[in-house]
């Protein structure tokens, strides 16, 4: 398999490149070890497209934070994507803490975050009426939001494979292909992937992958966050983003009402070893509480529908590793992605096809695609359509006549559109629906898409998994497992 | 010498705890705890011969469900319990299912009968 | 649908849906339209093949088929017109239209004369107890396993831990048994079981499965398929005590940790949910807040005996047939009943005196001696020989009483040792 531009990775970072390239005429593979849309630190976080105050100036965080930010806001309708574009806020409790937003407030301002301002206490409660009474002041961020990450990587995706991009899921890459201190390709577990760019946006594994091509410059350091999801009754309780004020330890504990109007909580931030840890403690969810309730007293935990965890790429330089390597030729780090990273991957993803013009003019070519296409539609949503735009879908496709998951109003019409779009697993489909992230945590829709997904796929029930490799929902047919067991006895 | 034991009554939502004498023939003489007879003749067969109601499915072809629930028309001896349940699972039937139809006669040598517990169409 | 005016709309064919449909027929409601979202009528009770079901109201112990079976034929001989395939997703509170969904007839507005909310209840998932750990697969409600396993015909799992005794999670444990799964033992939490005696005989002793009291799961293991758990004791304020935690291996968890009641329609048709019983708040009619709007079943509280449901679900069906033939008068009496000192949660919460009724209760901690369920000022009492909070009580009040009693300020229930 010969391409031009392989990019190791499918999170937010890999996923923006892959869209960026797909606007010159390039062969582009994307493969991705997980069976399914977002894996790694891109489906467990905070889902913020941050303003940009909170970046040292100069860091290559400071350079995308804004310009990525700005990208959302136009990708947001480009994409079909859910953005709430409701700001946020820095939260302090003292003078200490004030002075430390003017800080902040002084960054925001050099780093071009537009409309950042100080705002006293009583002015927060008046817009989030739940918050401690003991806050003093707020640093308000108008143009941050906070995006639905499941979506916005799969549509970042599916954008990129309708401009000709190609997705390998369960692809991991095991080695790089070199020659004379060139990149010829990778090796992976479903054979080589030959290509004289390669870049590496492995997340928590980019350390690695970088060894691989003599690269030790930058460690990383796996980063566990854990988070509360409540149930979307709480929707309201919290409009925006809130922050507590950042100390040494990193951005500390927020809250706040995602995209589609949980309220949340997180993240904690636990060095580990490694990389795929991605379990929740009792010590990390009684410190997510403590935060959370110092931030918002009656933060209702009784509501709560999950927890999880995502491991995020930390750096020792605490920025992020983006290079193209001198030798060997053709290897390109975008490494150590983390916060704010999911609001800065479009403008690293320009960032990157200039590097390719740049750097690696001797290796590849980049032509416009003329017939790039930027917008990509979502996967109806029957749950925020009228009456009318419902009733128009159920008559074109009886099975948006019927629900699916019932906590989030998910028909069998997005389903299959889920399905037709590559969801091999019910997280797939979670991803790509929201069928199972309710307040029943899949407890009535699982074994409906597991059945729809072994209807489509042609498999049998006992095939389905619920996020690949091992995660088979059941263990085979009653009768026959009984009887089969008899016979070993 | 006489024995005691103790069991609960699975004959309806109460779970009344019985305590059950024994004479040295092993005849029940007395059963204390007991709300109703159902009770005591619980008791009885609890002693003689423990029996359960058994309730599983069966496989089914062409019908509008893969299995079809069934039960044993009356108490099963408790010690054929696992017999019964592999002899259900050898079987296999075909839709449509009356509800009391009879799937297999005294199973398993006893004097009970397997019957499906709903009706069910042929697809 | 046929667009003939619909006098009782029912929502949800399950033990309450059907007999409401008789009820309200019985009443006189001359199109009385029951609507259920699976193929099939019955509701959960298609999956609960087990016996069990019905002593009281059938004088025998019948299976959830069986059960229903005699019901659904009931209600056809009663005239109940049923529309399967057809979900509900949304009322609007302004007008009490009732919006469904069908493949076949697409998405349809009903404007009956009353409604009734029967959609029982779901089971409380693993996000409401926060189990650290990882997120693998084989981690199921127990229902959801009952419906892999019953409906499906498919194996959850080879080994499974059950954490919480609620009956459901009980008669799972058998049930895999009999598969030929092991079951390694059930864990509850509390210092005493969820589900009745009668099934920790028959369910567990039966087949020698330990039951541990005040133990749980303290941690999942595994990241693609469930490789064990971690259990621990936990104290007298629920939290795990050091040095008692063990690992378990299995492939497979249960959950029987409780049920909810399912009120996402009730929500946006503007009923009043209750904060305890997580159902409508109800009078002895069991009409909500909305007086168009009736409930009945699992749906206003959890019940423990299905005939305590369908014997809701015919008052409820005779209600909303009154309302809809304009007999309930808007300002009736409405005395609220209050919960004593031992009394956790109940229903209905207001009492009309229109008509007989029975307050369902539950009490918050077991009393294992003699004692008395009454409601003062002097309308019940009768004693028990002991009550626990797995086992509901009930307090029964004649029409002619609350007429009797003329200006009744509130009617206290509660149970007390004697």
């Amino acid at each position: 398999m010969n391409y031009d531009v392989v990019i190791i990775g499918s999170g937010i970072t890999g996923a923006s490149i892959a869209r960026e390239l797909s606007k010159y005429k390039l062969s582009i593979a994307v493969i991705d070890k997980a069976s399914e849309l977002p894996a790694g630190a891109s489906r467990a976080n905070s889902s913020m497209i941050h303003g940009g105050f909170d970046d040292k100036p100069g860091t290559m965080k400071a350079k995308f934070c804004v310009p990525g930010n700005k990208l959302w806001h136009k990708l947001k309708s480009e994409l079909d994507v859910h953005l709430n574009e409701c700001g946020s806020y820095v939260c302090a409790f003292n003078d200490d803490e004030v002075k430390h937003l003017e800080l902040l407030l002084a960054q925001g301002k050099t780093n071009g975050s537009p409309g950042v301002e100080i705002i006293s206490g009583d002015k927060l409660r008046e817009k989030e009426p739940n918050v401690s009474g003991e806050i003093v002041a707020a640093l308000w961020s108008p143009e941050a939001g906070i995006i639905n990450n499941f979506e916005a990587v799969n549509a970042m995706i599916e954008s990129a494979e309708l401009n000709g991009a190609k997705l390998f899921l369960e692809t991991q890459a095991t080695g790089l292909l070199l020659d004379n201190g060139k990149v010829r390709g990778i090796t992976t577990n479903k054979g080589d992937f030959l290509a004289p760019v390669v870049i590496n946006a492995g997340g928590v594994h980019s350390g690695e992958i970088a060894a691989w091509a003599g690269d030790t410059s930058f460690k990383i350091i796996p980063t566990k966050g854990e988070y509360f999801l409540l149930d979307r009754t709480t929707q309201g309780f919290i409009h925006s983003f809130l922050f507590a004020c950042p100390s040494k330890a990193g951005k500390g504990i927020t809250v706040l009402q995602t995209a589609e109007g949980n309220l949340m909580s997180g993240p904690t931030a636990t060095e580990q070893d490694d990389p795929e840890d991605r379990t929740t403690t009792p010590e990390g969810l009684a410190e997510v509480l403590k935060g959370a309730r110092k931030l918002v007293p009656n933060f209702p935990v009784n509501m709560n529908i999950t927890t999880f965890a995502g491991v995020r790429a930390n750096t020792e330089s605490g920025d992020f590793e983006i290079s193209a390597l001198k030798s060997p030729r053709g290897f390109v780090n975008v490494a150590g992605i983390k916060s704010p990273g999911f609001t800065s991957s479009p403008a690293i993803a320009e960032y990157v096809a200039e590097l390719l013009k740049e750097e690696l003019s001797d290796v590849i070519t980049l032509t416009p695609n003329d017939k790039f296409i930027p917008e990509r539609k979502n996967i109806p949503r029957f749950l925020y359509l009228d009456m009318d735009a419902r009733k128009k879908l159920a008559e074109n496709d009886p099975a948006y006549a019927q629900i699916v998951c019932r906590c989030e109003t998910v028909t069998e019409g997005q389903v299959l559109e889920a399905i037709r779009r590559g969801a091999r697993t019910v997280t797939a489909v979670k991803m790509m629906t929201r069928a199972g992230t309710g307040r029943c945590q899949g407890g009535f829709c699982c074994p409906r898409v597991a059945e729809i997904l072994s209807r489509e796929l042609g498999i049998p029930l006992d095939e389905v998994t619920r996020h690949g490799g091992e995660s088979k929902l059941l263990v085979g047919k009653t009768k026959e497992f009984l009887l089969k067991k008899g016979e070993a006895h | 010498m006489s024995e005691e034991r103790k069991f609960i009554c699975v004959s309806c939502p109460l779970g009344c705890g019985l305590s059950v004498t024994l004479d040295d023939a092993g005849e029940v003489v007395k059963v204390e705890g007991n709300t109703c007879p159902r009770g005591a003749s619980y008791a009885k067969s609890e002693v003689k011969d423990p029996r359960r109601v058994f309730a599983s499915t069966v496989r089914v072809k062409g019908g509008k469900l893969p299995v079809c629930p069934i039960r044993s028309k009356t108490p099963a001896p408790k010690g054929k319990l696992f017999e019964i349940a592999e002899a259900v699972a050898k079987l296999e039937v075909e839709a449509p299912l009356k509800i009391g139809q009879v799937l297999i006669h005294e199973v398993c040598g006893t004097d009970v009968d397997i019957v499906a517990s709903r009706d069910l169409a042929a697809v | 649908m046929d667009n003939k005016k619909i006098d009782v709309l029912i929502i949800g064919a399950g033990p309450a849906g059907v007999a409401a449909g008789i009820g309200a027929r019985k009443e006189g409601a001359e199109r009385v339209v029951v609507l259920e979202r699976d193929w099939d009528l019955g509701g959960i009770l298609q999956q609960c093949i087990h016996p069990g079901f019905g002593l009281r109201t059938f004088k025998e112990e019948l299976t959830g088929p069986e059960y229903m079976h005699r019901f659904i034929q009931q209600a056809h001989e009663a005239g109940v017109e049923f529309h399967t395939n057809t979900m509900v997703f949304q009322i609007d509170k302004e007008t009490n239209t009732v919006w469904t969904m069908n493949k076949e007839r697409g998405i349809e507005a009903l404007n009956p004369g009353a409604i009734v909310l029967t959609m029982g209840c779901r089971e409380r998932p693993l996000g409401a107890i926060r189990i650290p750990g990882g997120r693998p697969s084989g981690i199921y409600t127990a229902g959801t396993a009952q419906r892999f396993v019953n409906m499906e015909g498919y194996m959850p799992g080879k080994k499974a831990v059950i954490l919480g005794s609620g009956d459901i999670g009980l008669i799972m444990a058998r049930r895999m048994i009999w598969e030929g799964a092991e079951v390694e033992g059930v864990y509850e939490v509390m210092s005493w079981p969820g589900g009745l005696r009668r099934n920790i005989a028959q369910c567990l002793d039966d087949y020698g499965i330990p039951f541990h009291l005040r133990t749980t799961v303290t941690k999942i293991h595994g990241q693609d398929r469930l490789e064990g758990v971690t259990v621990a004791k936990v104290d007298e304020h629920m939290t795990p005590i050091k040095g008692t935690e063990r690992f378990v291996e299995c492939d497979t968890l249960l959950l029987a940790i409780g049920l909810i009641p399912e009120n996402e329609l009730s929500r946006m048709a503007g009923v009043e949910i209750h904060k305890v019983t997580g159902g409508p708040v109800v009078n002895d009619l069991l009409q909500t807040t909305n007086p168009a709007i009736f409930a009945a079943g699992n749906v206003v509280i959890v019940y423990d005996l299905v005939d305590n449901v369908s014997d809701e679900g015919l008052i409820a069906g005779a209600s909303a047939a009154k309302f809809a033939a304009g007999k309930i008068s808007a300002d009736a009496k409405r005395i609220p009943v209050r919960g004593g000192e031992n009394v956790r949660l109940f229903s209905p919460q207001f009492v009309t005196g229109e008509t007989d009724t029975t307050i369902f209760m539950r009490v918050t901690h077991p009393i294992e001696q003699a004692c008395k369920v009454f409601a003062e000022p002097g309308l019940y009492s009768q004693r028990l020989r002991y009550a626990r909070p797995g086992e509901m009580n009930e307090v029964k009040i004649k029409a002619e009483q609350i007429k009797a009693a003329g200006d009744l300020k509130e009617i206290v229930i509660d149970i007390q040792p004697v």
